[in-house]
């Protein structure tokens, strides 16, 4: 009776789980690559996001989108199964990202971050009437250890935790990185304060 | 500074809600004492909500999935491009594979076609049983057989084994529908013909019979619809053609003389003809054509003779039943169209050439496996008989059409012979008395000559002594006392015309007096 009791417990997370992302994988890794597919579409929105935001082009969005999910079916029947896939997909997004920055040369954008005050020399023009606008351009005037955890927080809603894994940095520096680009982005908006806050 | 930015981080972790329940609690304290802490919290929340409320949807390419399937196609592992040629690689990897086994172990494929070959003639080689058994073929069959070159396949004679032989010099055989000719009764013109008396007869008989017992074991049938012909039957053929030519010959050689070609009549003295029966009879005829309704095959069957005459008595009862089946026996024709039309292609080139119709089932065999006997002057005498059966053929039934006038020809002559016959005859002085306008020689095929006295062709010149059409005969001092009588009255009837002329003007000068005669 235990055993029959343990025997359900341990099948009925396995059926309710079928489709989870998990499940998907390991499908993927038994031979049936129509899996991919379906976490291609289920995660493609937020990955296409969070390249958007990161490097704020959207002409870049599906070439940078396809060259993330060509990395993830290529690595994918090597998945550990140790941190959730979507860690590792942000991750990979992410990389994607800097790649990409680093191609076309850009990091002379990114400003050195002091400690003390950051001063980060832009502004936007205060004919910007588009709040979103205006708030997507400050974002995307802050440098990219900052704005990517700010993205992935305040945008995807990860964790602290997942951001940490996903960026490979520590859960302190996460916090501190997400203050400093909160920190930048109030400067940048100031401006428009009266109209923002 | 440091210790404000510190603060300041835990309030942004605070406001992601991101911190222990000790740490919220206290730094919740600490907010309530301190205006700018208050502050930074509430322009940190502004922030935030800016920024969630910032995300902006992008319209995703409509090829977006189809790119990425196309890319995985293109980029994927290196068995993965390849995949697409797996199909042809598995061909090329059999063909090679296939080429090797035979290049190893070139006899394999025959070997296995000789197995599937032998299978298949052993499931129709199974219970054959021999269809012309002696009591059913008569003696008029065996004749037909030798002259024809048909055997009855069933007892109602719906189906006839037919043996030919093409133009080509290729031997085939026939399975027809329906006797292939209309006359009857020829073993019994043959003896007419010939006018041969009864112990002649009795001993053409006996020649006959003597066949059927040899020529059962030459069609075999089983159950299965299976036809099996032995290739012998060529040589029973000519056989007893070469046997009844001969004893016709030695029972009446003056009229076989006038029938037979020239060369033909002198082969019968030496003694072959019965060595070519002798070798016939003890060929080894194992060699049988087989007949199915899937295929047609030829193979080597033995058919155990001597112990079917031993077991004689107890196939008797299964022959009955054989018999009672054969009734209804019926080879039919199970041919593909497509491969009947095939068959006629002429370069089709496979070992036998088949032509089916509705009503036969005509089969060419190139390779005859005719067992090898050597016939006695074999280079005329083959010939020779095949003429000779020729020969009976028009003797007995052809009567070339008789021409009209005062005397007919019956020509008679042969391609292949020095002699000819042409018959003058005395026609009848008569011609409005007899006349020969509608009548024809062929009328006469299938009476009975003895009673007209006309025994021969050699005879046919006592033909004149006999009415046509009707069953009135006349001898000619019948028919000479006939026509004195009436050569009399015409010549009273002339004299009396002549008397009446003579009267006539006597006639008329009284007509004068009288002013007319009545006549």
């Amino acid at each position: 009776m235990k055993n029959k009791k343990k025997k359900t417990d341990v099948q009925l997370p396995q059926i309710l789980n079928l489709d989870d992302d998990f499940s998907l994988i390991k499908r993927f890794i038994d031979g049936d690559e129509s899996t991919f597919n379906l976490l291609v579409l289920r995660h493609k929105e937020k990955v296409r996001n969070i390249i958007y935001l990161t490097l704020n082009n959207h002409e870049l969005v599906d070439d940078i989108a396809q060259e993330v999910f060509l990395t993830v079916y290529k690595n994918l029947k090597r998945f550990r199964f140790e941190s959730q896939f979507t860690t590792w997909l942000y991750r990979v997004t992410i990389n994607k990202c800097k790649d990409h920055l680093r191609k076309i040369k850009i990091r002379s954008i990114f400003t050195p971050i002091k400690d003390e005050e950051e001063d980060f020399g832009y502004s936007i023009s205060p004919d910007e009437k588009d709040i979103a606008e205006i708030v997507r351009k400050a974002i995307d005037q802050l440098p990219e250890k900052l704005k990517i955890p700010l993205l992935l927080k305040d945008i995807e809603g990860l964790s602290y935790q997942e951001i940490a894994e996903s960026i490979q940095c520590e859960i302190g520096t996460v916090k501190s990185r997400i203050f400093r680009a909160r920190e930048g982005l109030r400067n940048i908006l100031k401006p428009y304060e009266s109209e923002l806050m | 500074m440091k210790i404000y930015t510190k603060k300041y981080e835990l309030l942004s972790a605070y406001v992601d809600n991101e911190l222990s329940e000790a740490e919220i609690k206290r730094l919740e304290d600490e907010i309530r004492f301190s205006k700018d802490l208050q502050e930074k919290l509430n322009d940190l929340k502004k922030v935030k909500k800016l920024t969630s409320s910032s995300v902006k949807s992008v319209p995703e390419n409509h090829y977006f999935d189809t790119r990425l399937s196309a890319a995985i196609r293109n980029d994927g592992p290196w068995f993965f491009r390849i995949r697409k040629y797996f199909p042809i690689a598995g061909i090329i990897a059999l063909s090679v594979a296939l080429m090797v086994v035979l290049k190893v172990n070139p006899g394999i494929v025959n070997h296995l076609l000789e197995k599937q070959k032998s299978n298949i003639s052993d499931f129709y080689k199974q219970n054959l049983k021999p269809l012309l058994y002696a009591a059913d073929l008569t003696n008029e069959d065996i004749f037909n057989f030798a002259f024809y070159h048909q055997l009855p396949l069933d007892n109602q004679k719906h189906q006839y084994l037919f043996l030919g032989t093409g133009q080509n010099g290729n031997q085939f055989f026939e399975i027809k529908n329906g006797n292939q000719f209309s006359n009857v009764n020829n073993l019994d013109k043959f003896v007419k013909g010939l006018n041969l008396n009864s112990v002649q007869k009795h001993q053409v008989d006996s020649i006959l019979s003597n066949y059927a017992d040899d020529l059962q074991s030459q069609v075999l049938v089983n159950e299965k619809n299976t036809v099996a012909i032995n290739s012998n039957i060529w040589n029973y053929n000519k056989a007893i053609v070469a046997d009844l030519v001969s004893f016709a010959a030695r029972a009446n050689r003056e009229e076989m003389r006038n029938v037979l070609p020239a060369g033909f009549n002198s082969y019968y003295n030496n003694g072959s003809v019965a060595r070519l029966v002798s070798e016939v009879k003890s060929a080894n005829g194992n060699k049988y054509i087989f007949i199915t309704p899937d295929t047609i095959f030829s193979d080597s069957f033995y058919f155990d003779k001597e112990k079917f005459k031993q077991n004689m008595k107890r196939l008797n009862d299964e022959m009955k039943k054989m018999n009672k089946n054969s009734e209804n026996f019926s080879f039919n024709f199970h041919i593909d169209s497509n491969f009947v039309n095939k068959t006629k292609i002429p370069s089709y080139n496979g070992e036998f050439k088949i032509f089916v119709d509705s009503n036969s089932c005509l089969i060419h065999i190139p390779q005859v496996f005719v067992p090898q006997i050597q016939y006695p002057n074999l280079d005329s005498m083959a010939t020779n008989l095949g003429k000779a059966a020729d020969l009976f053929r028009s003797f007995s039934f052809n009567f070339p059409e008789m021409s009209r006038g005062k005397s007919f020809n019956y020509k008679y002559s042969y391609n292949d012979s020095t002699d000819g016959y042409k018959f003058n005859f005395r026609a009848f002085g008569l011609d409005s008395t007899f006349n020969f306008k509608d009548h024809k020689l062929n009328s006469m095929t299938g009476k009975d000559f003895r009673r007209f006295n006309f025994n021969s062709p050699d005879s046919l010149e006592g033909f004149y002594r006999s009415f046509f059409g009707d069953s009135t005969a006349f001898n000619q001092k019948e028919m000479e006392k006939e026509l004195q009588q009436v050569q009399k009255q015409l010549e009273q009837f002339q004299k009396q015309m002549e008397k009446l002329q003579k009267q006539l003007p006597k006639n008329q000068k009284q007509g004068k007096d009288h002013k007319s005669i009545e006549i």
